[in-house]
Order: C-alpha cells, then structure tokens, then sequence
C-alpha cells in the first residue's frame, strides 16, 4: 500500500483554511498519480492504492470541509464518494479471489470444483466491477472532478489570503492607534472605544 | 455510520486548535462502540467502530505532527486495529456468500434429482449423488469452515489489541498530547 504523501509545510499555527487548501491539493495529486492503469486485472495493486488514495482525499475534504464553499464542495466530495465506491466494487473480488487462490493452491484435489465454482463467481464479479469503474473514471474526466478539486483549493487559499490581510490591517490600525496615544505599550488602548479620549488611571 | 459533526470549527484559527477538537471527537467515537464490539456476535457494532478507527487514523495522517509525540503512536495503533477489524470485516461479507452458494447448489441438485426420479412413488438412494453439483459442495464446505475459523482467530486478536489498547491507555495518552504543543521548526 502506498504510504501517505507528507503534507509539506503545515505546522500547529497554519490557519486551517491555509491547511486544507495545502492537504486537499496533496492528496488530489495522489489520487491522478494512481489512476494510471487502473483498469489492468493483472495488477491489483494499482486499484488498493488507488482506492486508498480516494479514501485520504475523502477523509481531509471531510477534516476540512468548513473551510470551502458548501456548493462547491459537496458535490465534489459525493463524486469523490462516488468513485471510491466504485473502486470497492473492483477491489473487493480482487481481493477474495486472491485469498481463494491461496486456499486453491494447498488444497486436496477434491475440493478444487467447489472452490473453482466461487472463483467463477467472483471473476464475473471482478469484470463488472471493471466496467463500473471504466464509467467512473470517465465520469470523473467529463465532470472535471481534476479542475473542481483544484477550484476548492484555490478558494480555501483565497479565503486564509483574505482573512491574512485582514488581520495585519487590524493590527497596523491598532499600532497606529497605539502611536497616537504616545507610550506605544501593547494593551494601552484596549479600553477606548472610538472619538473617546484614551482612558488614564 | 455517519460521522458525528465537531463543532466550532474555525477556518481562520490555527490547525492545531481545530485539530484537537476533530481528534478528540474522533477518538471518542472508537470508544463508543465498546463494550458491544468485544462481543463477536455483533457485527454491526465492530463495522462501525472499524469505520471509526479508519476516521480517526485519517485525521491522525494529517493533523500528528500539531500535537505531542504519542499522537503519531496512536495513529499507529489506530491502524492496527482498524486492518484487524477489516480482515473481520472481509469473512463477514465472504462466509454467508459462499453458504448462499452451497445453498443455491443443493436446491439446483435437488431440483435434478427429483427430475431424475420421473414419476417414481420414492427417490432411488444412489440419485443422491447424481446430482450435477455433487463434487462442488467439499471445497465450499472446507472455505466455509476456513472463514469461521479465521474469524474466529482474527477475533481474539482484535481483543488481544483492544486490550493492549487499555492497558497503555492510548486514549489518556492520546489526549494529553492533544494538549502538548510541539516546537514549530
């Protein structure tokens, strides 16, 4: 399985918003990089990491979620649900008819037909699963799933870049009501309000 | 299982702050399906706390590093048990598959059978085994015994971690280090 990807520079203090647009994006990126070849039986792996890698970006567009616009972000993550459904109905025969194989392997003789009875079953299973998963990645490119996701990060930054510039100009209103009252102390004119004369013991 | 929604949530404070009220609510929600889960006959309730543990683990991958060290160790411990109640999970959903198979077989064989008969008053005894299904029902049989029985082994180990998980008080530990701010670098 595919190890997680480190989110680089996220520390305690990093405003959430600032945190989901970096985690988010990550995570997006992990998603594409896995869906190369998704589609080949011959490499199950490819779909557990795929699939792993929905699951995290489900789990931080979830961790996140107040941090984007709710009508831009709630039908990317039923998509995102949605294709990792669709990877399940995949994985889910890719991995019984690996443990089946195992079990077929050292088994007597006799049981091989019942076990090869299962198998069919699950075969048939696979290639649907196959097919639902060929429709979701489709769905995914035609509904731009790539360019929303990338839309929702950029309006997470958007939004920590705003509330940023927002408190830098309260503080350099507050330096500067602080100059006026002349001692400059912090706190010196945390009990005026405006057009009052500074409050002095 | 739904998630349960954490409040005051805040997206212009720190990481770390939000965090901690996700981590916790998370963490209380694995605990909320004990003592039920222990019991190996409710399936639902270990379904859940499986999913709960997956959120849990999840928000430790991305949030860890806000809080004390032991936040990692307890993303690691999450894990652990989250894979053990998912291999529960896969004999759950394989074993009553392959008894509706056995069950399907039989009727299919019985269905043979009796159309085998004709119109005979009684079943001739040696049509038993004449039915086209007859050499498929002992590896079915045996995978069906093979899943009880590694259930019934991944059981006892998920207790085993569940109790390894009390006694090295995870969740006390878990949440003092909710409370420890690490040196920003």
């Amino acid at each position: 399985m595919a190890r997680a990807r480190d989110v680089e520079g996220l520390d305690p203090h990093t405003p959430f918003a600032r945190a989901a647009a970096r985690a988010v994006s990550v995570r997006a990126e992990e998603l594409f990089e896995h869906s190369a070849d998704v589609l080949d039986t011959q490499d199950i792996e490819r779909v557990h990491d795929m699939r792993v890698a929905t699951r995290r970006l489900r789990a931080v567009l979830e961790i996140f979620a107040p941090c984007f616009p709710a009508d831009q972000h709630r039908p990317v993550l039923k998509d995102v649900k949605r294709l990792a459904d669709a990877l399940g109905a995949r994985r889910d025969p890719d991995v019984q008819l690996e443990a089946l194989d195992r079990l077929a392997a050292v088994v007597r003789k006799v049981e091989g037909p019942g076990l090869e009875a299962f198998a069919v079953r699950l075969r048939a299973e696979q290639e649907a699963g196959n097919e639902t998963l060929a429709a979701a990645l489709q769905e995914a490119r035609t509904g731009a799933l790539a360019e929303r996701l990338r839309a929702l990060v950029a309006a997470a930054q958007r939004s920590a870049d705003e509330a940023e510039a927002q408190a830098d100009e309260d503080a350099t209103a507050l330096d500067g009501d602080r100059a006026d009252t002349g001692t400059g102390k912090p706190g010196d004119g945390d009990i005026r309000v405006a057009d009052e004369e500074p409050v002095t013991a | 299982m739904k998630a349960k929604k954490v409040k005051g949530l805040d997206p212009e404070t720190p990481l770390a702050d939000n965090a901690r009220r996700i981590v916790q609510t998370r963490l209380d929600e694995v605990h909320r399906f004990t003592p039920r889960a222990l019991d190996p006959r409710r399936v639902e309730e270990l379904h859940d706390m499986r999913i709960a543990a997956k959120r849990l683990r999840y928000v430790l991958e991305v949030t860890a590093h806000c809080f004390g060290p032991y936040a990692d160790t307890a993303r690691k411990r999450t894990k652990e048990l989250q894979d053990v109640i998912g291999e529960i999970h896969d004999c759950d959903v394989l074993a009553p598959r392959v008894d509706a198979l056995l069950s399907e077989l039989r009727s299919a064989d019985a269905q043979a059978i009796l159309q085998r008969a004709g119109g005979a008053d009684d079943l001739e005894p040696r049509l038993a085994t004449r039915g086209p299904n007859a050499t498929r029902y002992r590896g079915l049989q045996a995978l069906a015994a093979w899943l009880q029985a590694r259930r019934a082994l991944l059981h006892d180990r998920f207790l085993e971690l569940w109790s390894r998980w009390g006694r090295d008080a995870v969740k006390a530990r878990l949440e003092y280090a909710l409370e420890e701010h690490p040196a920003v670098s």
